[in-house]
């Protein structure tokens, strides 16, 4: 096994291990041990992950992506699995991501939730989810990448569920599994249809087939066309992309650094990386593409119009989460593969810090995030307001924090493909626009205006300790779980907190310079070898003309929105109010984000739970028990009336039925 | 060394007369001993199993009726192997689990239940189809005797029902044996003899194979249950007692799925064949109408008694897919789902207990908060349960769906719905008994140490199976292609081995012309170069109307033109070669 083998399968078997030395030891560690213990296995799999990546990059290129194999996994008639992994730079590049950012939420968490009373279970679960994510960005195979994509599903799961006893996070959870496991039944379906052609679900060996014209040798082959559009459907269930997106708000009810690791920074970019890892069948099949494109397109507006009216912290944040996806699924479905990559990992250091942000208000809060109950927060939590800032910074694309490159990369490359694609280039700036606005909606409420009760009592001193009751729907809370408790902990007194979260808002501000215009390539770099051979990688470049004039738009567009923001919120607070009067039908379509909700219980959730009434009401009980049953039984009763006569007793009836049967049946043959 | 399988087989039964004889707790005790010496020999089996070996294993072939043709013969292959592990594992599982609880009449209790695993695996083990006929109605006389003398309530009406489906399908299936060995000797002019190989050498007349065929299926759907010959299961399964329920459900169901694959495939291949839609629309009905029943229900027992319909539906999907990949599948599956059941009998047991008896998850609720190492182990059951891709139910279910997919996309697609209902219902039943607020008369507690020897083994187990499916897969595909082969010849398909369909073609058109075809040893039959599997001749060998062929150059594998010399006549439908009537010589199929 060669070192960056041996790396890589380190950095996959650590979370694990973490995940089961927390799990199996659960009784024993107590304090922050547990903590401790999640967080060194993660900076441990990150540093393997670097090694990994160190000694790759200094291989020549053809050597740069291998097969490793650890053995047969379903190798049988017709089909050839194993239990391998694919380590190219772009694996490696997700692996990079994942491991470094989940270290600073485990370091984030190691402090946010230590009066919780499942804390060993919440870092056995969250080191079990970077596992999964590992084995999803990593896997060889389409099987094993369905292994992967189905456990992120769980972990995802069961940490939406993590304050178990609410029924508000129980029903987001199954909500979020049995919406995944939709995406995972696509992603089977859509693997049959490709296997099919290629008779092999080994990524490398699909890939080669394609390239040379083994298999689908034809553009948009019927076959290829349908397996790459129930990818995206996979895709698009992880990814939260309309119309599969409604579980993702509803995750938020999960602790803030679940939704911190992964309702933003990981898990959801899964659609993107997947997409990213598919591009030679993507390109054969650019009417699949396309449709990613539109729908990705489609999300981002949906999302930011939505955020711009709610009024839960969290939720505003996974609105806009699933618009930044869109613009990354947008991206890698046009052929900007590195620029949709690039925004994944930028987006994964801003908006991870938003939310550890935001985390850290919902603590000063005890546990509220209605965004109407709070305000004033600049002067007694500074450090959270700095980091904010950062972060709804790089997220609205002001130069020069990260966002603004990466973003300005999509559209231009977007527009770059000429003809259509520039009306979704156009609406992505827009959206743009939006983004600005509705982050800053967020900075405003917050953090200015008069200190509301809680912010004056930081200020004195003390945390705020609230009901026990559910924030969500007014349920008494049990105090065992799903309450913040009397230890609960804001960025600006627990170190941890402000570690992770200084190191993720340098680096929300830096990052950016990987890959400025004209200037540096890091990343298409790093990526080249897994795109070698891609035509858009190496043939679709917007032009110097057009690069600089999206990013005039882009910061214009940004600075913009702040500015109507700060009009909006700080300077005539009450015009909100006269304009939601004035446009009350756009209004009430944001507010009830477009009713998706709505639509999907109306024609899938009560239909179904109908047909299940109908069933176990009227089928069951007429056709099966009184036609079949009761039919059957009159039947044989009357036949055996006469057995009866001698002996009574159901088993003499089965007995004697069956000793007369065999004797009429044998005779019959033996003698006739 | 010498494995008699005869050794095994009558083991259990033994054992429980051993223990009838003596008092107080000794005959569960020896129960568990009989149990356990009968799994360390299935263990064996498998590890000493000959994956590179064709046909049956471990052979025990005497005369039992002579005068009827009728033999004591057993064997082992890919087939049954792993479902007798799994029944051994289970009754082991199942025998301690009812130790741990005091019966009255514990004797008689053991009894039958040490007779009910002696004829679970003779119906296994039986190569002769007058004995699979008489273990597989043996097999249902403990389990009446068991609901009668320790069920729940209503346990009369329900045993009623339960005979008189079985009664029915007992009488069919009878009738339909006593037929195959009568009319399929009348074909060849010998004696009667009811060896399944020599039933299968001699063949029946298609018409006589579609009633057959019928009636067999009648029996095995019943079994199962598939819908809607499932009237019996909701008090069926509420009457009997729980570990004896986990058999009946996890065991006794897939002997049926199994008999299809040894019995029905394999003898009335014209009828299997012919009836493949029917079955696949059979199983169609039973994945979505037991899916949608099993979310619907409060009762525990219901839930997984339905949804153990859902799964039997995806088995039977997968043995009706007549081609490699979903058969293998569909035995993957039967040991998954024998695996996962028993576990979630006893977790329900453990629920009960723990909500003041009742099996409605509506009085349970918030289990969880005291029992952290019960929801672990129950969290993982419902995955694997809900076929988990990680779990080996995962990959049986993938297998399944593939096999289907090559033959009818269309059932294949709309099977998956069941695959997104599984985890609407096994999560929904997770959920409402451990999590959300705590129940009215709830009082968790943990596992205790005994219930964790029962449960925590089978768990780790399904953890270890879901890493390592190639265990039993590289062990069942030699059987699994030569049982779904002679249907799949008369259904005149090409292998459907999408990916070895082109190496194949390749290895074939490298073969020299004219080099005499391979005989298979068992069956007398040559062995279709490109599929590796025996095929009917006349299927074969006949060309499609002239002009219709695709000639290929065999070095080069590029297409050429008619007669070129040197060339291969491909059939375009199959993709097989075929006999080239333009240029006899090159590539002659001699006979």
């Amino acid at each position: 096994m060669s070192t960056v083998e041996t790396f890589t399968w380190l950095a996959l078997l650590l979370p694990l291990a973490g995940a089961v030395i927390n799990g199996v030891g659960f009784r024993v560690w107590k304090g922050k041990t547990a903590g401790v213990i999640g967080t060194f296995f993660l900076f441990a799999a990150f540093a393997c992950a670097v090694v990994a990546a160190i000694k790759l990059k200094s291989l020549p290129h053809e050597a740069q992506h291998a097969t490793s194999v650890a053995w047969d996994y379903a190798a049988t008639l017709g089909i050839d699995a194993q239990l391998s992994l694919l380590i190219d730079p772009l694996a490696l590049y997700m692996t990079l991501v994942v491991t470094g950012v989940s270290a600073l939420i485990h370091l984030y968490s190691v402090a946010y939730m230590t009066s919780d009373e499942g804390y060993v279970r919440f870092f056995a679960y969250l080191n079990f989810f970077v596992f999964s994510m590992l084995v999803l960005v990593l896997a060889g195979n389409f099987l094993i990448l369905i292994v992967g994509w189905a456990f992120v599903g769980a972990a995802s799961y069961m940490l939406i569920s993590f304050w178990y006893r609410r029924t508000t996070a129980t029903n987001a959870g199954i909500k979020a599994f049995v919406i995944n496991v939709l995406g995972d039944v696509g992603l089977v379906l859509g693997t049959y249809f490709i296997f099919k052609g290629t008779g092999s679900l080994d990524f490398l060996t699909t890939f080669k087939e394609i390239e040379e014209g083994a298999a689908f040798a034809t553009e948009n082959d019927g076959d290829l066309v349908a397996g790459c559009l129930l990818l995206l459907v996979g895709a698009f269930a992880k990814s939260a992309q309309v119309p599969l997106h409604t579980w993702l708000p509803d995750a938020m009810e999960g602790p803030t650094p679940v939704s911190s690791l992964i309702h933003a920074a990981t898990m959801v970019t899964a659609g993107v990386y997947l997409i990213a890892r598919m591009w030679p069948l993507f390109e054969q099949a650019p009417a699949a593409a396309n449709v990613g494109a539109i729908i990705g397109c489609a999300t981002l507006f949906i999302a930011a119009t939505i955020a711009l009216t709610q009024t839960d912290l969290k939720r505003v944040i996974a609105y806009s989460t699933m618009s930044q996806i869109g613009y990354m699924v947008m991206a890698v479905c046009s052929g900007a593969y590195v620029a949709g990559l690039f925004h994944l990992m930028t987006h994964a250091f801003f908006k991870a810090l938003l939310f550890m942000a935001a985390g850290s208000i919902i603590a000063a809060m005890a546990n509220v995030q209605n965004l109407d109950k709070m305000g004033g927060f600049r002067r007694s939590m500074p450090f959270t307001y700095g980091c904010f800032i950062v972060g709804g910074l790089a997220l609205s694309g002001i130069p020069p924090f990260s966002g603004f490159f990466s973003k300005d990369e999509i559209l231009a490359y977007t527009a770059a493909r000429g003809d259509w694609h520039v009306a979704l280039a156009v609406i992505g700036y827009v959206a743009a626009f939006m983004t600005a606005v509705y982050t800053f909606r967020l900075i405003f409420r917050a953090f200015w205006g008069d200190p509301v009760k809680e912010a004056q009592e930081l200020e004195a001193g003390h945390m705020a300790h609230g009901e026990h009751v559910n924030p969500a729907n007014g349920e008494p809370e049990d105090t065992h779980v799903g309450f913040p408790g009397p230890e609960h902990h804001i960025a600006e007194r627990a170190p941890e907190m402000k570690g992770a979260m200084g190191v993720l808002a340098v680096l929300a501000t830096i990052a950016g310079v990987l890959q400025i215009p004209f200037v540096t390539h890091w990343v298409d770099t790093f990526l080249e070898p897994t795109f070698e051979g891609s035509f858009y990688f190496e043939d679709l470049h917007p032009s110097d003309s057009l690069t600089i004039a999206g990013m005039v738009i882009g910061a214009s567009l940004g600075l913009a929105g702040i500015a109507l923001a700060y009009r909006l919120w700080v300077q005539k607070p009450g015009t909100t109010a006269a304009l939601i009067e004035r446009f009350r039908p756009l209004y009430s379509l944001s507010f009830h984000k477009w009713w998706f909700d709505e639509l999907i219980d109306a024609i899938i959730v009560r239909p179904a739970a109908w047909v299940g009434r109908v069933c176990d009401q009227q089928v069951e009980r007429i056709l099966i028990n009184g036609v079949l049953t009761g039919g059957t039984t009159g039947l044989v009763k009357s036949a055996s009336a006469a057995v009866r006569g001698v002996q009574s007793g159901f088993l003499r009836y089965y007995a004697a039925a069956f000793a007369l049967g065999t004797v009429a049946v044998t005779f019959y043959f033996l003698v006739a | 060394m010498t494995l008699h399988l005869s050794i095994m087989l009558w083991l259990p039964a033994a054992f429980a007369l051993l223990g009838a004889l003596l008092p107080g707790k000794l005959p569960g005790r020896i129960a568990i001993l009989g149990s356990l010496l009968t799994l360390a020999y299935a263990v064996v089996y498998v590890v000493d199993f000959d994956t590179g070996k064709d046909g049956l294993q471990y052979l025990t072939d005497e005369a039992w009726i002579e005068a009827l043709g009728i033999n004591y013969k057993l064997g082992i292959d890919g087939l049954n192997l792993f479902l007798i592990l799994l029944t051994a594992l289970l009754w082991f599982g199942a025998t301690l689990w009812a130790n741990l609880k005091e019966w009255e009449h514990a004797r008689t209790f053991f009894l039958w239940l040490g007779i009910g695993e002696t004829a679970v695996l003779g119906a296994l083990l039986a190569q002769d189809l007058a004995l699979f006929v008489v273990f597989f109605d043996l097999m249902l006389v403990p389990f009446f005797f068991i609901t009668v003398g320790w069920g729940g309530k209503d346990r009369v009406p329900a045993v009623t029902k339960l005979v008189i489906y079985t009664l029915v399908g007992s009488l069919l299936m009878l009738t339909a044996a006593v037929a195959t060995g009568v009319l399929a000797a009348e074909g060849t002019g010998n004696p009667v003899d009811f060896d399944l190989s020599v039933i299968q050498a001699s063949g029946l007349s298609e018409g006589s194979q579609k009633w057959i065929f019928l009636f067999f299926a009648a029996a095995f759907l019943v079994k199962m249950p598939a819908v809607p010959l499932h009237g019996w299961l909701p008090d069926g399964y509420s009457a009997m007692p729980l570990p004896a329920l986990a058999l009946f459900s996890g065991v006794l169901s897939k002997v049926a799925a199994y008999g299809f694959l040894r019995i029905s495939l394999p003898l009335f291949p014209d009828a299997a064949a012919d009836f493949q839609e029917l079955m696949l629309i059979l199983a169609l009905v039973s994945i979505l109408y037991g899916s949608v029943m099993a979310f619907s229900q409060t009762n525990a027992r219901l839930i997984l008694g339905y949804s153990s319909i859902a799964q039997l539906g995806f088995i039977t999907l997968g043995i009706f897919a007549i081609e490699g990949t979903g058969a293998q599948g569909a035995i993957l599956q039967s040991v998954n789902h024998g695996l996962v059941t028993l576990p979630a009998m006893f977790i329900l047991a453990l629920l009960a207990a723990r909500a003041g008896g009742s099996e409605d998850i509506r009085d349970m609720g918030g289990i969880a908060f005291k029992a952290p190492v019960l929801a672990v182990f129950f969290v993982i059951t419902t995955f694997a349960l809900l076929a988990m891709p990680g779990s080996s139910n995962f990959v049986g279910e993938f297998l399944i769906l593939l096999g289907v997919f090559k033959t009818q996309m269309a059932i294949a697609i709309i099977a998956s719905i069941g695959v997104v209902l599984a985890s609407v219902y096994a999560l929904r039943l997770f959920i409402r008994a451990m999590h959300n607020r705590v129940g009215a008369d709830v009082d968790s507690r943990d596992l205790s140490l005994a219930d964790g020897v029962i449960l925590v083994p089978v768990v780790l187990l399904i953890i270890a199976f879901g890493l390592y499916p190639q265990l039993a897969l590289e062990r069942g595909e030699k059987a699994t292609a030569a049982v779904v082969a002679p249907a799949r010849a008369i259904l005149g398909e090409p292998t459907g081995n999408y990916g070895l369909a082109e190496e194949e073609a390749e290895a074939a058109a490298e073969e020299p012309a004219g080099a005499a075809p391979q005989i298979d040893p068992t069956t007398g039959q040559p062995i279709d170069p490109a599929t590796g599997q025996t095929a009917d001749p006349s299927a074969q060998g006949a060309p499609p109307a002239g002009g219709e062929l695709i000639y290929v150059d065999p070095t080069s594998g590029q297409q050429v033109a008619p007669g070129t010399p040197g060339a291969i006549a491909i059939d375009p439908a199959t993709g097989q070669p075929v006999e080239d009537p333009a240029a006899g010589a090159v590539n002659e199929v001699t006979p």
